[in-house]
């Protein structure tokens, strides 16, 4: 195997682009990027992921039917790909959650293999202990963030929306993740070299949330 | 921290204009535009946690739901946050058309009285959070009678039976609509919530009848509640949903501060 350039080195301006595997709404990620007057490209075809820099992997409802969809249309390796050559990784919501190693099926409980780029895995809320909080988790929710690059400019703690069963259950050996309350300490934010994800949605989350898809979409 | 709460708009849709409802009788108010430019709609969004939209036309056809979609894609260009959109629907096609054109939830009531599998299908494919079931029930001493097809269809099964079978059921959350205390501005029903012993395992909102900020704290108040929803344009819109938003964090309802 010889040394490949990576793609990062050859663009100079950034070029955000958004995986459309047809799982989950992404007009309001576009009309978000539309209000802050970013240009993107929806991707419907990972053979299209050419000379991008900022790659956005939104997405809601079941772990294992995401992932498989994202095998099927061969998007899995693509983002291996993308991430290795330092493209920058956004993933929302169930697009966070794929990020992890492993998640969980929902009838059966089985373990799904994720995208594996973080330790740990998706599992429904409470499923220890006996805390009996309404599921799903839905509405604005507080983050504390750590005033990393992404943040700048953004009121601290803020509050971002949720909708979510399921969250990731963090590893220690996770430098940047950031957390939040609902009946116990889940995951909401992770953050590792040019790889990030939100269990919310910034861009359903009023201003604060577009601040930090612009402070995304800005990073070099 | 307490779980936070929900304050939700809903905008009631029908060719082109948008409604006040009273009882369940439609009032026309304005057009999309109308509603941006009268009601300074983008900024009122900043303090809202949702917003739902209903399509009240009767039978809707192809064209009424594209008119729809039109008119909430433009509404929603500068609102950012979770639309919940609802109407007339009675097929799988019909919800994934909602979803395609950007509803994050969609709003359910006459569908979960005539066919469950299709609802079994959405949880399915979009998830449980993205179903939302509305009651609309009446009280007639002290009982509460469920009705479907805005409001015109008698149902047979009882609030207790119809609550039971939801709590075991894959649906995200669940809305009480009075249609008694639809649009008066008198107050919500609370004495409803009286009825609910068991503790239910989804979000549960309450509607109709809210016209101060006091009685979106009164409903917020309750430890059943989750969220209030009022769809009166006349007394929220404007400032008023900053100044209820407000009230209600001062008398210290855990709400979200955007």
């Amino acid at each position: 195997m010889g040394t490949k350039i990576p793609n990062s080195m050859t663009i100079k301006k950034n070029k955000i682009g958004i995986v459309d595997y047809g799982f989950g709404n992404i007009t309001s990620l576009e009309n978000a990027l539309n209000y802050l007057k970013l240009d993107y490209t929806s991707l419907k075809n990972p053979k299209d992921l050419k000379n991008f820099s900022h790659l956005f992997l939104p997405g809601v409802g079941a772990f294992e039917a995401g992932i498989n969809k994202l095998k099927k249309m061969k998007w899995d390796n693509k983002i291996h790909e993308f991430v290795k050559s330092g493209g920058y990784l956004f993933g929302i919501c169930l697009g966070m959650q794929l990020l992890f190693k492993h998640g969980t099926n929902e009838k059966t409980n089985q373990e799904i293999k994720g995208l594996g780029f973080f330790e740990g895995k998706c599992e429904k809320f409470f499923t220890k202990g006996d805390n009996k909080l309404p599921l799903p988790h839905v509405g604005f929710n507080q983050v504390e963030h750590l005033n990393t690059k992404v943040w700048k400019n953004i009121k601290n703690p803020s509050y971002f929306y949720f909708v979510h069963s399921y969250r990731a259950n963090y590893k220690k050996d996770q430098d940047k993740c950031l957390f939040t309350d609902y009946g116990e300490r889940f995951t909401s934010f992770v953050e590792k070299s040019n790889i990030f994800g939100s269990q919310f949605h910034p861009e359903k989350s009023h201003l604060v949330g577009l601040e930090l898809i612009k402070n995304f979409c800005e990073l070099k | 921290m307490s779980v936070l709460k929900r304050i939700i708009f809903c905008l009631y849709y029908k060719d082109g204009f948008f409604y006040i409802s009273r009882n369940f009788r439609l009032q026309k108010v304005g057009d999309r535009e109308w509603i941006i430019k009268n009601f300074g709609f983008d900024k009122t969004s900043n303090y809202i946690d949702e917003l739902i939209i209903i399509l009240v036309k009767k039978e809707p056809s192809y064209s009424d739901f594209n008119n729809f979609l039109k008119d909430v894609f433009k509404l929603k260009k500068n609102i950012f946050i979770p639309i919940t959109l609802g109407g007339g629907i009675r097929d799988f096609k019909i919800s994934k058309k909602y979803f395609d054109n950007g509803a994050d939830k969609i709003l359910i009531n006459t569908l979960i009285y005539r066919n469950k599998t299709v609802v079994e299908k959405i949880a399915d494919i979009y998830g449980s959070q993205a179903i939302c079931v509305m009651i609309d029930y009446k009280t007639t001493n002290n009982q509460h009678e469920l009705y479907s097809s805005s409001g015109t269809h008698k149902e047979s099964i009882n609030f207790e039976g119809h609550l039971k079978y939801l709590n075991n059921s894959r649906c995200g959350e669940i809305i009480l609509n009075s249609i008694d205390n639809d649009g008066n501005a008198e107050g919500i029903n609370l004495s409803i919530l009286k009825k609910i012993n068991k503790k239910i395992s989804q979000p549960m909102l309450i509607m109709g009848g809210a016209g101060k900020p006091e009685h979106l704290v009164q409903a917020l108040n309750s430890e059943k509640i989750s969220g209030v929803v009022t769809a009166n344009l006349f007394n929220f819109l404007g400032e008023g949903l900053k100044i209820a938003r407000l009230h209600a964090i001062k008398k210290k309802i855990p709400l979200a501060i955007f």
